[in-house]
């Protein structure tokens, strides 16, 4: 069995490796929080191509989020390599990282807005990153940045909520204005850290298929934290399997049997 | 089981177990009276002019001095009024100023050094509310003489250790994925603050700023005391020229402030909260 998910590891690295375009090469990443602490990523090696749609599965604990939030160093690595849009990620300066982080979308599990601020202005806050310190204290985004706002509020049906407060939003509307904050970035990746399962069965699948709709759209390729492995295959073209800090899978959706889910979530019976 | 089937052991062990503990609650209580008993005899008994408070004028007497209100001083009170209002409304504003930054280094998950100016910032917070402001205000008296402005610095400093503590405490408690956001869109250290931060923390603060502004109300009636400025004066002189009846009437004029100043931030913490 473990032999099978092996081969099936190199399969995939072997399709991946055809193409010398990704998007996203991790290599050997090893994540330790603290010097004495356990290691959560045990030297995880993975591609994202310009066209895929990567779900990462995986019981709790996994590492997950872990790893998704080493592609943009809200996490530091400890170990291994990173390398997004052609650029280092692990040496990059505070400045650096800070325009490299504009570049890729990020959509969070809780959803992760300014409560006390308006639809609108949550939206805008996409565009920190691209925004002097005089306007953002002021709050003046330029005029394109409006009408962008605008269009992907519209794009993600909101446009009846723009002037309301967040935290007057149900869950599924707030997510969709994380999904527009995201969009706002103009980003060439998309970071997905598990977006439905703070929302029920229905407005998951909803909340799934706008961002693969978009994403294909845009074409900006995604890597995406999901525990439902059902909203996985069904949305996904890829899948890699983690448990307790290591690769188990990693392979197109349909290649995924039942037995490799047994072996990714065989701690999970415990 | 009946009530006459106990066991005559268990029945013993219950009164002695209720013995000791009606000696135990004795004894505590007999020290307590004790304590308050040396403590009334230390400062009143011994301490008093008995023959002035059982004398012919009496307590009464003097009492009743403060109860012909000196109506003349009316136009003289205007100003110095307006002046304690004004002190205490520059000295919060001077106050939050300072205790921006003073939060700032005193919150552990913002401070820009852990090891020196956390403690800094805590020390600060400390030292501000430790000093009275009537201390603060001699020492500013002395720093720059008399007037108003002593009062406003003394107001200020002494503001800073409230405002700042609290606010320190609100960002510590701050959710942390908003900041996480705004962080992961490419924002730098102030748009963290400004976007991430001080939405969640700017309702309690402006809730405590509201707060302190009616206490310092209060505390710059009594900063014309040693000389800076305001009631506080006018209070001074009238004691020193036994013009009991003007003395009433800052009473009164610093009574009609405060209630102006309950009324006004009781409308004022609704409008934010």
């Amino acid at each position: 069995m473990a032999m099978q998910a092996l081969t099936r590891c190199n399969a995939g690295q072997a399709t991946a490796g055809r193409n010398d375009m990704a998007v996203l090469t991790v290599k050997d990443l090893r994540v330790r929080y603290s010097a004495k602490g356990p290691e959560i990523l045990k030297g995880i090696d993975f591609e994202v191509e310009d066209d895929d749609f990567l779900a990462i599965i995986g019981p709790s604990g996994a590492g997950k989020s872990t790893l998704i939030r080493c592609v943009n160093r809200l996490v530091e690595p400890s170990g291994g390599s990173i390398h997004l849009l052609g650029e280092d990620v692990c040496s990059l300066n505070a400045r650096a990282l800070r325009g490299l982080r504009r570049n890729v979308g990020m959509i969070f599990q809780e959803f992760n807005l300014i409560n006390r601020m308006s639809v609108m202005d949550n939206v805008l806050s996409g565009r920190l990153g691209y925004t002097g310190n005089i306007r953002s204290l002021f709050r003046a985004f330029p005029r394109k940045d409006v009408e962008q706002a605008l269009y992907y509020l519209d794009r993600v049906g909101l446009s009846d909520h723009i002037n309301k407060r967040a935290d007057e939003l149900s869950g599924g509307q707030r997510q969709r204005v994380g999904i527009a904050r995201a969009l706002m970035q103009a980003p060439k990746l998309l970071l997905l850290d598990e977006p439905t399962s703070a929302l029920d069965p229905k407005i998951s699948r909803e909340v799934m298929a706008l961002i693969r709709d978009i994403a294909l759209e845009l074409k900006v390729p995604a890597l995406c934290n999901i525990h439902d492995v059902q909203l996985a295959k069904e949305f996904c073209n890829r899948i890699i399997g983690l448990q307790d800090g290591y690769k188990k899978f990693d392979g197109a959706t349909d290649t995924l049997r039942d037995s490799d889910l047994d072996d990714i979530y065989a701690m999970e019976v415990l | 089981m009946a009530a006459t089937d106990v066991n005559p052991t268990a029945l013993s062990l219950q009164a002695d177990l209720r013995r000791k503990r009606f000696l135990k609650m004795g004894l505590i209580w007999a020290i307590v009276l004790f304590f308050v008993a040396w403590c009334v005899q230390g400062t009143i008994i011994e301490d008093t002019d008995w023959a002035r408070v059982g004398g012919r004028s009496g307590v009464l007497g003097s009492i009743g001095r403060y109860l012909t209100l000196d109506w003349g001083l009316l136009p003289e009170l205007l100003i110095p009024t307006l002046e304690t209002f004004m002190m205490a409304c520059v000295g919060t504003v001077v106050g939050c100023f300072f205790s921006l930054p003073v939060a700032w280094l005193g919150a552990a998950n913002v401070t820009p050094s852990k090891m020196i100016l956390y403690p800094l910032g805590r020390f600060l917070m400390v030292l501000s509310r430790s000093v009275h402001e009537i201390v603060w205000a001699l020492i500013f008296v002395s720093a720059v003489g008399l007037g108003a402005l002593p009062g406003i610095l003394a107001i200020a400093m002494r503001s800073v250790g409230f405002i700042s503590k609290i606010t320190a405490e609100a960002i510590e408690n701050i959710d942390a994925k908003p900041v996480e956001a705004i962080r992961a869109v490419g924002g730098n250290q102030f748009q963290v603050m400004y976007y991430g931060i001080l939405p969640q923390i700017y309702p309690v603060v402006l809730a405590t700023v509201i707060f302190e502004w009616d206490i310092n109300i209060r505390r710059s009636a009594v900063m014309g005391l040693v000389g800076a400025g305001g009631l506080g004066l006018l209070f001074f002189r009238q004691m020193n020229s036994f013009n009991y009846g003007g003395v009433s009437m800052v009473i009164l004029a610093i009574l009609l402030l405060i209630v102006l100043g309950e009324v006004i931030s009781h409308y004022l913490r609704k409008a934010v909260i």
